[in-house]
């Protein structure tokens, strides 16, 4: 358990708390009239919401300090593969889904092990064209083909 | 006999030959989701889910979901008897409900005789599933039939208590737990608003009318963020896989295990009903309960055979019984019976009541597949267990940034929007973020799965009351449900203060 953690979320969920509750007051009321209109869920939890997050703050500044472990986390390893899937998703209906995920697996496999280039060619190629033909060919789905050929 | 009749038609859909091949696929991909750490029984369901929409997308719906639901049920009750097998070769759970089978299995297998534990627990989770099912096929009528008669009101305090339940037990602390659930509902609210027509937090962008997609908050939370935990993590390399010498248990081991079985089933299959508490729960209890019925509770621990079958088949037999409360009630109970329910929803097939009356084929065919689909796994299991034990091998460099790609296909082919990438990936940070600090992530998916029906009913009810929120507490079965809904949450809290310790469910 991370306590900085803990009091972050705790505070971050009392924001959302609040948020909710401020918001759904602009909902407008149902037009029929009816006196249980569409704010009124959302605003109870909004208040739900505010009073765990007080609750859970409270836990964590009682809690006393424990001592935290350090973990070694691969950061490195783990920023590389995100860029390259939110570049993927960017890209995805701009290159087309082929290209786009041949690059992806073959950039996340080469970042977990650089070795071994010729097996994640041919994995990823195998992959990307294996589901494109499976999905758009045999059963007539739709991905963004080859828009730059 | 009505049921029987039922049940023959159920068969007649679980015997066309598509489905006797999605339910196969499906008992296969489970047993493999149960081999792998690290992918769950939920995420392999939630990874499933689009693969299952695009194959049934030619067929009419009614099929389509009976196919798909088949097929994703494969994977749930597969991925049961795949997580045995970790824990006995590697002393590695597969899946947390696996984690009471590495106390004596693992030594079983020190001691030469994984073979016989493996086939043990197959057998079990065989004996179990055909327990759970006969208790689904004698519940479902007359459980369906009471649920008919609720109203708004009683359907609101049900979905209360499910919920309830599945944040009381889930996690650490249940203040987390119940800020998963709210999350969930709000998550929920987003989007057009079903009966006023009103956009409620789309702050105009017209992504957002539709509301956030279930599938795509689910893939990204369970799959994406196991994904993400596992770069992150780098775990150490995991040691020697112990080998299988014979697989067919003897004679002794039959005998030893026959009761276990009988009463880790019954235990299972019970536990497995009661919302919240799920295969984990009941593979915990039958350990406990087969060391008290044991003439010599000292050997276990150190490979006793009882100690492998009893959990082995309360844990299939839980996820057998889970099924009830599903199909007869629509309230899921655990995390992978709310994907499970996402998943009839986007085929616009409510799970409840009338579920039997509707969609006859839905439900009867799935309760017949499941019987077949036992059977299949046994057959499959027994021979191939070898096979299955060269999965975990399965190389994590390939594996991970595969899974990432099924997800990204899997969203995308749905949705066809790049924005569902987007939040998919959002999703999975934070579902690594939320799991590491013992934020529990299936109350969330719960919630939001049932977010639109508690308002929905709540706001009907209060309707016909005119907004008097007292008949919640006046309608007799309302009343009991919120009766229990609250002691769910209150007993566990008592009896913390009381110094004891608290099981806790840390399946989905």
């Amino acid at each position: 358990m991370n306590k900085k953690f803990d009091q972050f979320a705790g505070v971050a969920f009392l924001l959302v708390g609040i948020l909710f509750l401020v918001e759904s007051q602009k909902i407008s009321d149902s037009a029929y009239g009816s006196s249980v209109g569409p704010k009124i869920f959302p605003m109870w939890l909004g208040i739900i919401l505010i009073a765990l997050s007080i609750r859970l703050l409270y836990e964590t500044f009682k809690i006393k300090s424990e001592e935290s472990k350090k973990e070694k986390l691969q950061y490195k390893k783990f920023l590389i593969i995100f860029v390259s899937a939110v570049l993927y998703a960017f890209f995805l209906e701009k290159i087309g889904y082929v290209a786009s995920t041949f690059l992806f697996l073959l950039i996340a496999f080469q970042t977990m092990e650089r070795r071994k280039i010729i097996s994640s060619l041919l994995i990823s190629a195998f992959f990307a064209f294996g589901v494109y033909y499976l999905f758009s060919e045999l059963l007539g789905g739709s991905l963004p083909g080859f828009p730059l050929v | 006999m009505d049921t029987l009749q039922y049940l023959a038609d159920g068969f007649s859909v679980a015997f066309q030959w598509h489905n006797l091949l999605f339910a196969l696929v499906g008992v296969i991909i489970g047993t493999a989701v149960g081999v792998l750490p690290g992918i769950g029984p939920m995420s392999g369901v939630a990874l499933l889910i689009p693969v299952t929409a695009t194959i049934t997308s030619g067929m009419p719906t009614s099929a389509a979901a009976a196919s798909s639901i088949i097929l994703l049920a494969g994977v749930y009750y597969g991925a049961m008897y795949g997580g045995s097998t970790t824990s006995i070769l590697l002393n590695t759970p597969g899946e947390s409900s696996s984690v009471v089978t590495t106390l004596d299995g693992y030594q079983m297998a020190q001691q030469g005789r994984a073979g016989a534990a493996l086939a043990i627990s197959a057998i079990g989770s065989f004996c179990a599933g055909i327990v759970a099912l006969i208790g689904l096929i004698l519940l479902a009528e007359p459980l369906s039939n009471v649920a008919v008669k609720f109203g708004p009101a009683e359907y609101f305090s049900l979905m209360l208590l499910g919920l309830a339940a599945v944040s009381g037990l889930a996690g650490k602390s249940m203040t987390k737990a119940l800020i998963m659930t709210v999350l969930g509902l709000m998550l929920g609210t987003i989007g057009i608003d079903a009966v006023s027509g009103i956009a409620r937090f789309t702050y105009d962008q017209p992504i957002l009318y539709s509301g956030l997609e279930f599938l795509t908050v689910a893939v990204g939370l369970f799959a994406l963020g196991e994904v993400f935990k596992t770069i992150l993590e780098k775990d150490d390399e995991t040691g020697a896989i112990a080998k299988i010498h014979r697989i067919m248990p003897t004679k002794q081991d039959m005998k030893d295990s026959a009761l276990p079985i009988a009463r880790g089933s019954l235990l299972g299959f019970f536990i497995g009903v009661l919302p919240g508490a799920g295969a984990t729960l009941a593979s915990f209890f039958s350990y406990m309960t087969e060391k008290k019925f044991s003439k010599n509770p000292e050997t276990f621990g150190k490979g006793n055979i009882a100690g492998v079958a009893g959990p082995e088949s309360a844990n299939n037999a839980a996820s057998g019984g889970a099924m009830i409360p599903l199909l007869t009630l629509g309230i899921p109970g655990s995390g992978t019976t709310a994907i499970l329910m996402g998943a009839l929803i986007m085929y616009n097939i409510q799970p409840g009541p009338l579920l039997f009356d509707e969609h006859p084929e839905v439900a009867w065919g799935l309760i017949a597949s499941m019987l077949i689909g036992n059977l299949m796994l046994l057959v499959l299991n027994m021979p191939l267990v070898r096979v299955f034990a060269k999965i975990i091998e399965t190389p994590k460099k390939y594996l991970l940034p595969l899974i990432v790609a099924i997800s990204f296909f899997g969203v995308y082919a749905v949705q066809y929007t790049t924005f569902d990438l987007f939040l998919l990936l959002g999703c999975g940070v934070l579902g690594y973020l939320l799991s590491k600090n013992d934020y529990p992530v299936a109350p969330l998916v719960l919630a939001l799965v049932l977010g639109p029906m508690i308002e929905n009913n709540m706001r009907r009810a209060l309707t016909i009351s005119n907004g008097e929120f007292s008949i919640f507490f006046t309608k007799p079965l309302s009343l009991v449900f919120i009766i229990a809904a609250v002691a769910w949450l209150l007993v566990p809290l008592l009896l913390k203060l009381r110094g004891r310790k608290v099981i806790i469910n840390e399946e989905g």
